[in-house]
């Protein structure tokens, strides 16, 4: 049977939803019947979809059943289908409250898109999240530097933080930068979202060592040529063992075992040469047997 | 140094490659927040998205499919289907468009080829990677959609990566990871007969 052709039955069962079923054990079976039902919805044209969505939603249904009808409406483009999702974003709680936050991130609606500042303000950590999820959906980069500029404790700042560099947004994480300083979740977030250029400068500014060895271990995150090459640079040229441990962990996490080999050969220290052999053993380096037989044989 | 070098080789002819105590102490730093994450999903009774969790699953995707490239779907060019072959060009394009017929149709096989597998996921070490792998797929899609001037396309393959993440954990309930698969599920069922009726519109229409 063509889907078109099982709505009417499908709307007949959602006008059924409202309904309440005494039997515990056909609670499971009835919800299953409602979801297939919102299933085929999706079939309808809005006009119809949307007053049976809202009808699951004010019946006495089930989270699970009302969180399908929120994702319904997120699919359904008529203004009162956005204005259900905030609502409920506002006004529900729980799982249903994130849900509908979710399903406006997936909506896209720049209206209803502003509305989650204010949610995310008068929320708990679950609702912060699901706003910052939110934001991800819909690629909202702005939205999320603002969070994490108007941030009032360290926690929702590296939330805000981890999201822009998921969201590969650099320009905002630059602008962060230069607002707040650096910080190890920016720096973690300049490497998840590749922006090589920002960690570099990090990696080279000497004036926070601390800093400056987060970011030389987090080039390995972006790893490449030009990272291997600066690695290795930066371990020679370094002035302190923190620096050169984390060039070592950077080769490491960018899997550059040939920088390290490089290092050991061109290492004159035997105390230098033990530790570069111990980061080969661990990057499983294929060159280590040889290094091994070369030292046993009391070459180099 | 000839002592050194004994313990060495004896260590790893007993493949043990015990790594430096820093890097150990950073392990247990990540087991113990990994633990304090789980021990707040214990107290709460949905399991909740974390940008961190979506932060390092990016990363882990990113080694998945640049690294080792697992279980990318290619076509004999080397294209996942339905992928555009030069997505800088595409990608320049910020005018709105058609959503080309032939996205359309390789993004209803990635979602079919999804449900599907998760319909039949199976052990934790098996869904753990296979998850990683369906998600790996999903980015390039979600790419491709933004592409061919599909962002709401895009806005819904992105909302399943965060589930998708949490379906990861190795630490999950099975009702947790039950829960999320018939939410997967739901989803992607309401996606494809979308994107049929789509298609079906536009065909009636020309």
């Amino acid at each position: 049977m063509n889907k078109l052709m099982k709505l009417p039955v499908f709307v007949a069962m959602l006008a059924l939803s409202g309904t309440s079923i005494a039997q515990s054990d056909a609670h499971n079976d009835a919800d299953e019947l409602k979801i297939a039902a919102l299933e085929a919805l999706i079939s309808a044209p809005p006009e119809r979809a949307l007053p049976l969505a809202n009808k699951v939603l004010a019946a006495d249904n089930s989270d699970e059943v009302k969180e399908r009808a929120l994702f319904i409406l997120s699919q359904i483009d008529d203004p009162q289908a956005q204005a259900t999702l905030v609502r409920y974003a506002r006004e529900a709680s729980g799982s249903l409250q994130e849900e509908a936050i979710r399903m406006i991130g997936i909506g896209g609606d720049a209206a209803a898109l502003a509305e989650l500042g204010a949610i995310y303000s008068a929320g708990n950590s679950d609702v912060r999240d699901a706003v910052l999820e939110a934001y991800l959906i819909a690629d909202d980069k702005q939205a999320v530097f603002e969070i994490a500029v108007n941030a009032d404790n360290t926690d929702d700042f590296e939330e805000a933080v981890e999201t822009l560099g998921a969201m590969g947004a650099s320009d905002e994480l630059r602008e962060l930068r230069s607002r707040t300083g650096v910080s190890e979740s920016l720096i973690e977030a300049y490497a998840i979202s590749g922006d090589l250029e920002s960690l570099l400068e990090v990696a080279r500014d000497g004036s926070d060592a601390d800093m400056q060895a987060e970011a030389v271990e987090a080039l390995g995150i972006i790893g490449g040529d030009q990272v291997n090459a600066e690695l290795v640079e930066i371990y020679r040229a370094a002035t302190s063992e923190d620096i050169r441990e984390a060039a070592l962990d950077g080769m490491l996490i960018a899997g550059y075992d040939e920088g390290v080999l490089q290092l050991y050969r061109s290492s004159q220290s035997t105390s230098e040469k033990k530790e570069l052999l111990e980061y080969l053993v661990m990057m499983d380096s294929d060159a280590v047997w040889e290094i091994v037989d070369a030292a046993l044989e009391g070459g180099q | 140094m000839d002592k050194d070098l004994e313990k060495l080789v004896a260590t790893h002819a007993a493949d043990e490659h015990p790594p430096p105590a820093h890097v150990v102490q950073r392990w247990h730093t990540a087991i113990d927040d990994a633990a304090a994450l789980e021990r707040q999903h214990e107290r709460a009774p949905r399991v909740h998205w974390h940008p961190g969790s979506f932060f390092w699953g990016v990363a882990v995707t990113a080694a998945l499919a640049i690294g080792i490239g697992i279980g990318i779907r290619v076509a004999d060019d080397g294209v996942p289907r339905g992928v555009p072959s030069n997505p800088g060009v595409l990608v320049s394009n910020p005018q709105p468009q058609v959503v080309p017929a032939a996205f359309t149709r390789g993004l209803q096989v990635h979602l079919r080829e999804s449900q599907q597998q998760i319909a039949d996921l199976g052990g934790e070490a098996d869904r753990t990677a296979l998850v990683l792998q369906l998600i790996g797929q999903n980015r390039m899609y979600e790419l491709a959609a933004e592409a061919n001037g599909a962002p709401k396309l895009a806005r819904v393959l992105r909302a399943f990566e965060p589930i998708l993440l949490q379906l990861a954990a190795t630490d999950i309930a099975p009702e947790d990871a039950e829960a999320l698969r018939a939410q997967l599920a739901f989803e992607l069922n309401v996606m494809l007969t979308k994107l049929a009726r789509d298609a079906s519109d536009d065909t009636q229409t020309t």
